[in-house]
């Protein structure tokens, strides 16, 4: 840790190591108007203009070297950018940099300049809320077709107009492509969106000079349904809940209702019962053993072909987890389990069966997991294939904000289970892996062995639930039926999920529901680093770096 | 090499010890959880027309429709509609409202879907579970009550 | 004698006359060609998917007849009453012509196969040179699919088929010719002829003098270089569903996908066929007629390639290439020295 050696990267730490923020006021000087108090942060109100000096402060200086999410929304009388900014050495400091933006100018300067990963984040702002960066590269829309006309999320937005997105009127995929021109050797492919290798709705826009990629430019929002809003309408007590679950298929849902989980109750100040933390944590790993062992036999398939040997095996291995997570969550991928303050059941009975099938799968785990090494890791062709191909420098992807097993793939040692402990983690025995390979094959084996970690966990939960004594089983705090948040309290808070961290930002406006509700979903800045792997390597390293990224499209389209 | 043919044998072994994983539905009746949240069933002698279904759906699938007196009339739920989330079970005081282990159902268009009040009092029991069995045991079972017939009126 | 013969002789026909011959050969090839499609037929729409399916710890095809057989007959309706979608600004006749490329290309080489039980439809003197040279005429066929048919994965495909088999094509020739350099002979009939004395008898087994027990490490040589020429895994990169869709093939629908997916695996059988016939001793085999033991054999190399298909990752096209030419070819060429010093030191 830095803390033993102070250096220039730490103004604005106290003695204790706690965030200082007087002392982060005066590093920025006469940038702050104003100080806000988020309830996981402080926050200071900038000047528009004066962004970048801001953000580079913070980082070059004070130490925050991760922009975790950038939130936009729109206020009666004005617009505002939050960026929410984060260390990957210690996630629980944490500082928010307010943006406000006038009505009638909604422009403010672009981070991206400082974070790599602005980019993405402010190109959803503007194609949503429709605020403007100045000095940022690429202001096109992002989720939304170019045609579409207004920006959803602001308030003056017409629901009720016709958009036209028909493909006459949109962009035509057909037309000839201005980046190249007629004496180039180069050839524009449309990997997507519907193409073996995507894994859903994504749009791969690659340039080829021969076999090898000159230029990928990843197009989303083919799913987009603006989860967001969707969320914004529902009550934080009942109607949100189900949702989360939805931004992941590949069977993280438990992770992702934990997201919701853990902010609603910081807003609404719930303590959560330590038996139903530990029924979290049980089934919350479980569901990320659904996600990993997926990642993994798609990645067979992705890289070995369309034979699906490796994939049936994972498939089958992931149909026991889904009978346990059916016993005890009612269903196999939308589980809506947990339940602000605790979980909607206790384990299923006869306790006894249900624990003997946890163990069981538990048991049987290493002869599997050395099935998956024997079929993919320990095979030459495919080290041949994946090592040092994909290739993400730590520090290019802590630029592009990646987490989760894409940043722990490259060395970079950030779990948020471990960083900012949340449910019954930090009271449990399990490491944080990470792999210093950056390649392919780093991020294949880090989903392996987090999928052993996982299971150490999960073997801890079993025996602390065994031991519970039955007289102390609540499964739930005791929750108003409807929760009122004070107006304008903000608050944002994240988890690992099994893609990467999965924050969400909500601000309350007194009523029961959310007045904005900002999702940062980890694939959606994991994607952005595809152009770094995949740019100079062939089209089959392209197919293997978009495998080994495990995005889903719900997390990233929303 | 050696790699290689670790590989080529795991494959044969999975090849040569003969299980197969395949459920031969519709032969064979897949297991379901009896927590499982299948198609909705209706009590119409239990629903006491409190809307608190209705309120708490996050996706408008429940629609209900009263007189004036507040004595209920349709009770609508559109089943391809719906997310399977349980809230409605679980806010309803007095169980009228029950997701079975059924998950079979279909329709030719998506408006047969569309179940009036009739369609779900008549959705079978799948396997003769007892969701309620599972769920909270407390509560007076549904199953027992029918005896087979599903009309409760 | 031929099968051409033995048919001349049944019909009463004069096998000197060049007309009557001619219709004699017509018939001993249409006999070959339906045997050969008949097991084409059993392998791609059933015996694949029960392979696959035991791999991958499945049932597979059970429904209708007996272990799902009738799937066949179901598969080839299917096939071939969907439309036939003609892209626009397809290189006709090119396009269409491709197909048939394909799939004929590789039944010609069935043609000089010795089958044992006396189907062979003709013996030539140059056979073995024959079959490398109809085989590898699929290519013409991939390159013409992958042109024509006005679509970038095609295109890509096409180019990683031509490149591939240049590739591979050099060394499996060599490879075979380091067995000529034993037999002493291209003729089909003699290099089988050649394997049939006992090489060593081990515990009272008389183990054959196949060549793939002579010289095995031609056979391993001749086997992946095999494997890439018919385009399977590991080098299924014209394909390669997961990179290029399915490569040059991605434009074809109905009829014209049957002819095919028929030429892929009619390929596949004759790459079987040639092993059998220079390494494997050809229809050779005690007890059952030659016959059966051709197709046992076919259908064992048919099994080897399946199998390397459900565990091998795709090597990527410049790692292909490099295997090819720095690689096979390199150690092909030593095998063929080493065979040829060997040969004439023994001789």
């Amino acid at each position: 840790m830095s803390l033993e050696e102070p250096g220039p990267r730490d103004v604005g730490l106290t003695k204790a190591g706690e965030v200082n923020y007087d002392e982060l006021e005066s590093l920025l000087g006469d940038a702050v108007l104003d100080r806000e108090t988020h309830l996981n942060a402080e926050a200071f109100v900038i000047r528009p203009d004066a962004v970048q000096d801001t953000l580079s402060a913070l980082k070059e200086e004070a130490g925050f070297d991760f922009l975790n999410c950038v939130t936009a929304q729109e206020y009666q009388d004005r617009y505002e950018t939050i960026y929410h900014m984060t260390k990957y050495d210690d996630r629980t400091q944490e500082v928010g940099v307010v943006v406000p933006t006038s009505k009638d100018d909604p422009v403010s300067e672009s981070a991206e300049p400082v974070f790599r990963t602005a980019d993405w984040h402010e190109r959803e702002a503007y194609d949503l809320v429709g605020i403007e960066y100045a000095d940022h590269p690429d202001m096109r829309r992002i989720l939304l077709p170019e045609t579409w006309q207004g920006h959803p999320l602001s308030m003056d937005y017409d629901q009720t107009k016709p958009q036209i997105v028909t493909l006459r009127e949109n962009k035509n995929p057909l037309e000839e492509d201005q980046r190249l021109n007629d004496d180039s050797d180069t050839m524009m492919l449309n990997i997507g969106p519907h193409h073996p290798a995507t894994h859903g709705v994504l749009h791969v826009e690659a340039t080829l000079d021969g076999e090898q990629v000159a230029d990928v430019e990843p197009d989303i929002g083919y799913i987009h349904r603006c989860e967001e809003q969707m969320c914004q309408q529902g009550t934080y007590r009942h109607q949100i809940m189900p949702y989360p679950d939805r931004w992941d298929w590949g069977g993280a849902g438990l992770l992702n209702e934990w997201a919701y989980a853990r902010t609603a109750e910081e807003l609404a100040d719930i303590d959560v019962p330590e038996y139903a933390q530990v029924i979290r944590t049980m089934s919350g790993e479980l569901s990320r053993i659904l996600s990993h062992m997926l990642a993994v036999a798609a990645y067979a398939l992705d890289v070995v072909g369309d034979f699906t040997a490796t994939f049936m095996y994972g498939m089958q291995d992931r149909e026991t987890v889904q009978n346990i997570l059916e016993d005890l969550t009612g269903q196999r991928l939308m589980f809506n389990y947990f339940r602000l303050g605790g979980v909607a059941w206790d384990l299923p009975e006869p306790r006894e069966e249900f624990f003997e099938k946890i163990r069981a799968f538990i048991d049987d785990l290493p002869e599997k997991l050395e099935e998956y090494h024997n079929l993919l890791t320990s095979n030459e062709i495919l080290q041949v294939r994946t090592v040092d191909t994909g290739r993400l420098e730590p520090e290019v992807a802590k630029n592009y904000g990646a987490t989760g097993p894409v940043a722990r793939g490259s060395g970079i040692d950030y779990d948020v289970r471990r960083d900012d402990p949340y449910g019954y983690y930090d009271k449990l025995d399990w490491d944080v892996v990470t792999e210093e390979g950056c390649d392919n094959y780093a991020r294949l084996l880090v989903r392996l062995q987090e999928v052993e970690e996982s299971a150490k966990i999960i073997n801890q939960c079993v025996d602390l639930l065994e031991d519970w004594p039955e007289e102390d089983r609540t499964i739930q705090a005791n929750v108003p039926r409807t929760i009122k948040p004070e107006p304008d309290t903000e608050v944002y808070k994240s988890v690992e999920a099994a893609k990467g961290e999965l924050g969400i930002y909500i601000r309350s406006d007194g009523t029961d529901s959310p007045a904005r509700f900002k999702i940062r979903g980890g694939s959606f800045s994991n994607l952005q680093t595809l152009p770094e792997m995949a740019e100079g390597e062939y089209i089959a390293d392209l197919i293997a770096s978009l495998g080994s990224l495990d995005t889903i499209m719900g997390e990233v389209d929303r | 090499m050696i790699g290689m043919l670790k590989s080529m044998a795991t494959t044969m072994k999975h090849a040569l010890d003969g299980e197969t994983f395949t459920v031969e539905y519709p032969e064979e009746a897949p297991e379901v959880s009896p927590r499982f949240r299948g198609v909705h069933k209706f009590s119409q002698e239990r629903c006491i027309w409190c809307r608190q279904c209705e309120n708490v759906c996050p996706n408008d699938t429940i629609q209900i429709v009263t007189d004036e007196q507040r004595n209920g009339e349709e009770y609508n739920l559109h089943i391809g509609q719906c997310i399977y989330c349980r809230l409605c079970e679980e806010v309803c005081p007095v169980d009228a409202i029950l997701l079975t282990q059924n998950f079979e159902f279909t329709a030719d268009t998506k408006d047969e879907l569309a179940y009036n009040k009739e369609q779900l009092k008549n959705v079978p029991w799948y396997k003769d579970i007892d969701p309620l069995e599972s769920r909270e045991p407390d509560r007076g079972a549904w199953i027992g009550e029918g005896e087979g017939e599903l009309d409760y009126q | 004698m031929t099968l051409s013969d033995t048919i001349a002789g049944l019909l009463g026909l004069n096998a000197n006359d060049p007309l009557q011959f001619f219709i004699a050969a017509i018939i001993a090839s249409a006999i070959v060609g339906t045997f050969m499609l008949v097991n084409v037929a059993i392998a791609g729409p059933w015996a694949k998917r029960k392979i696959t399916a035991a791999f991958t710890d499945r049932i597979a095809v059970n429904r209708i007849g007996p272990f799902g057989l009738m799937i066949i007959v179901a598969d080839a309706v299917r096939l071939l009453s969907k439309e036939l979608i003609v892209p626009e600004k397809v290189d006709r006749p090119a396009w269409d012509l491709a197909p048939l490329i394909i799939a004929g290309s590789a039944l010609f080489g069935f043609a000089v196969i010795p089958m044992g039980s006396g189907v062979q439809v003709a013996d030539p003197e140059v056979g073995l040179a024959y079959v490398f040279a109809v085989a590898s005429l699929a290519s013409i066929g991939l390159v013409m699919a992958g042109y024509a048919s006005n679509n970038k994965y095609s295109m890509l495909g096409g180019l990683r088929a031509v490149a591939q088999n240049l590739a591979y094509e050099i060394p499996l020739v060599l490879t075979g010719v380091s067995v000529v350099l034993f037999a002493g002979t291209l003729r089909m009939s003699e290099i089988v002829a050649a394997q049939t004395e006992t090489l060593v008898t081990i515990a009272g087994i008389g183990i054959p003098s196949w060549y793939a027990f002579v010289n095995p490490f031609a056979f391993v040589l001749f086997l992946v270089a095999n494997l890439a020429e018919v385009g399977r895994n590991p080098f299924d990169t014209p394909e390669a569903p997961t990179e290029i869709v399915a490569g040059y093939q991605t434009e074809y629908s109905s009829v014209y996908f049957v002819l095919m997916y028929l030429g892929e695996f009619i390929h596949i059988f004759l790459g079987g066929a040639i092993i059998t016939t220079i390494f494997l001793g050809g229809p050779t085999g005690p007890v059952l007629p030659g016959i059966v033991w051709f197709l046992i054999k076919i259908w064992a190399v048919f099994l080897f390639t399946q199998w390397a298909r459900s565990a091998l990752p795709r090597v990527r096209i410049d790692q292909l290439i490099e295997i090819g030419w720095k690689g096979m070819l390199v150690l092909s060429f030593a095998n063929l020295v080493l065979t040829a010093i060997i040969v004439g030191v023994i001789a």
